[in-house]
């Protein structure tokens, strides 16, 4: 009896389509993959070590690289954390500028995810298009905050100042929605397109929950769990979660297009609410010397790879004690063990691709 | 509801804030409460408490009843893998593993994860010394 040889094969760490530094062990039979190992941890920052030894606002910009994609919403996880510690409320204008931001710091994720899912698929002009609208959103950011991808906006009580040059907002969610059209013509029903990612890496519920998979990846299996739904700040915003059956790659791209369109739904809607004589009323907290109260504080909130969220233990230290970020990212890379397995070798790029997986965040 | 329902299967636990402390019966608590309708681990979390213990909180979520429950259990260096019962583990009892030194028994897939495998030593614990020598920004005497 002859032995069944396998052949071990390394999948990155420099690949270029590993969005980072991934790297994937890859034992294969044949061209199929019979077992998969993610190993991590090129771009590991100390970001838990880092945050036992700053005091909260020393931490906050830090917290914004975590995800340098969406940094907004890991320095509002930051904030909101030490806001309900304090016991601070926030005004309905700040709550509306925040979402409003955290909105397009989402398309700008998703619109980037688009250009790199298609370009490791072969089709490299969608990149652009799609960088090209995400400029818009990052000249946008650049013009209020000064910064494309680090924003450091949000503050303890508030924001850093009031937000401005509403018109440009106005016109990016006027161009987009033809944008994503275009995108549709050209990606959605492409036969290429559709062979590489229909029924391809199908996701069942089942293992979705047993792997902690959230966010899009989790919706596009048809389970609707969306924190926006229960969160403080979207009170008063009315849109609905993206939920599809495909289970497929496929379902998992056509869920994130559907996102950018509730995305800016949500957006039009808080432009409505800021009215644009109304005095910015904020209830900053003084960072100088700032303290938790003893005790242990867990926050969530719906990034766009899925359920981020903070676990803070403070002795009354003006550092934490512990801090713990949960990413989405990380659960992700987990699933590639299972969701790899008995596929073959060039759709694990196609189906690693399609479940938005961001490595700093996963490193942290 | 649920919790309520979940904590009525434990023999020996305590309600402090929102979560459930138990002082032993980890893989049996975690199995339980998967049967209970708490059909994600959301993460785990791992506090070092200064006193030689670890203190692990695992936080298990219900979709169907949008409900959090943390479990914690305080360790001193070894603890029982619910790797069997949710593969998201192996992510979190891997990274815990490599920052705290914790020993999952029957994890076979422990590993160093974001240090080398010859570090010394487990970074986010309370006692650990950040001198190593291969820290690219530690003087030592030859350089100075």
């Amino acid at each position: 009896m002859t032995m069944k040889k396998t052949l071990k094969l390394n999948l990155g760490p420099q690949h270029p389509s590993t969005h980072g530094v991934l790297r994937l062990i890859l034992e294969l039979d044949g061209e199929k993959i019979v077992s998969c190992e993610p190993d991590v941890g090129y771009l590991h920052r100390g970001m838990e070590k880092m945050a036992e030894n700053m005091t909260y606002i020393q931490y906050l910009p830090t917290a914004d690289r975590i995800d340098y994609l969406a940094g907004c919403f890991y320095s509002e996880l930051l904030c909101r954390t030490v806001e309900k510690a304090k016991g601070v409320e926030l005004s309905q204008r700040v709550k509306t500028i925040r979402v409003i931001l955290l909105e397009l710091n989402r398309i700008a994720s998703h619109l980037l995810w688009i250009g790199a899912f298609l370009m490791d698929l072969g089709a490299v002009s969608p990149f652009f298009y799609a960088m090209r609208e995400r400029e818009m959103i990052l000249r946008y950011f650049e013009k209020l905050t000064g910064q494309r991808m680090m924003y450091n906006y949000f503050v303890f009580g508030g924001v850093r100042k009031d937000i401005d040059y509403i018109e440009d907002i106005e016109n990016i969610i006027k161009i987009l929605p033809e944008k994503i059209k275009d995108y549709e013509k050209i990606i959605t029903d492409n036969p290429i397109f559709l062979k590489r990612t229909k029924g391809k890496g199908i996701l069942e519920q089942d293992v979705a929950f047993n792997y902690a998979v959230t966010g899009v990846n989790l919706r596009a299996s048809g389970i609707e769990y969306d924190i926006r739904t229960t969160d403080y700040l979207y009170e008063g915003f009315k849109f609905k979660p993206v939920v599809l059956e495909g289970k497929d790659s496929w379902a998992r791209y056509k869920a994130r297009i559907l996102e950018l369109k509730e995305s800016i739904k949500i957006i039009e809607q808080g432009l409505n609410i800021l009215t644009y004589g109304e005095k910015l009323e904020q209830n900053l907290i003084n960072p100088i010397n700032l303290k938790l109260p003893e005790g242990e504080y867990y926050n969530e909130i719906e990034a766009p790879r899925g359920l981020a969220s903070v676990y803070i233990k403070s002795t009354g230290d003006d550092k934490p004690y512990r801090l713990k970020w949960r990413t989405g990212s990380y659960y992700s890379v987990n699933l590639l063990r299972k969701l790899l397995v008995g596929e073959y070798l060039n759709d694990a790029i196609a189906i690693s691709g399609s479940l938005d997986i961001i490595l700093p965040e996963v490193d942290k | 509801m649920e919790i309520k329902e979940f904590i009525n299967t434990l023999d020996d636990c305590k309600l402090e804030g929102d979560k459930i402390v138990i002082s032993g019966g980890l893989h049996r608590a975690i199995e339980s409460a998967k049967s209970m309708s708490f059909d994600m681990l959301k993460s785990i979390t791992a506090v070092d408490l200064s006193n030689g213990e670890v203190e692990l909180i695992y936080l298990l979520y219900s979709v169907e009843n949008d409900e959090n429950l943390f479990i914690s259990i305080k360790t001193n260096s070894e603890a029982e893998t619910v790797t069997d019962i949710f593969p998201s583990a192996v992510a979190d009892e891997n990274e815990i593993y490599d920052m705290f030194g914790i020993h999952f028994l029957n994890n076979d897939k422990l590993k160093r994860l974001y240090m080398p495998e010859s570090w010394d030593g487990y970074p986010l614990r309370k006692d650990y010394v950040s001198d190593d020598t291969r820290l690219a920004w530690n003087d030592n005497e030859e350089n100075s």
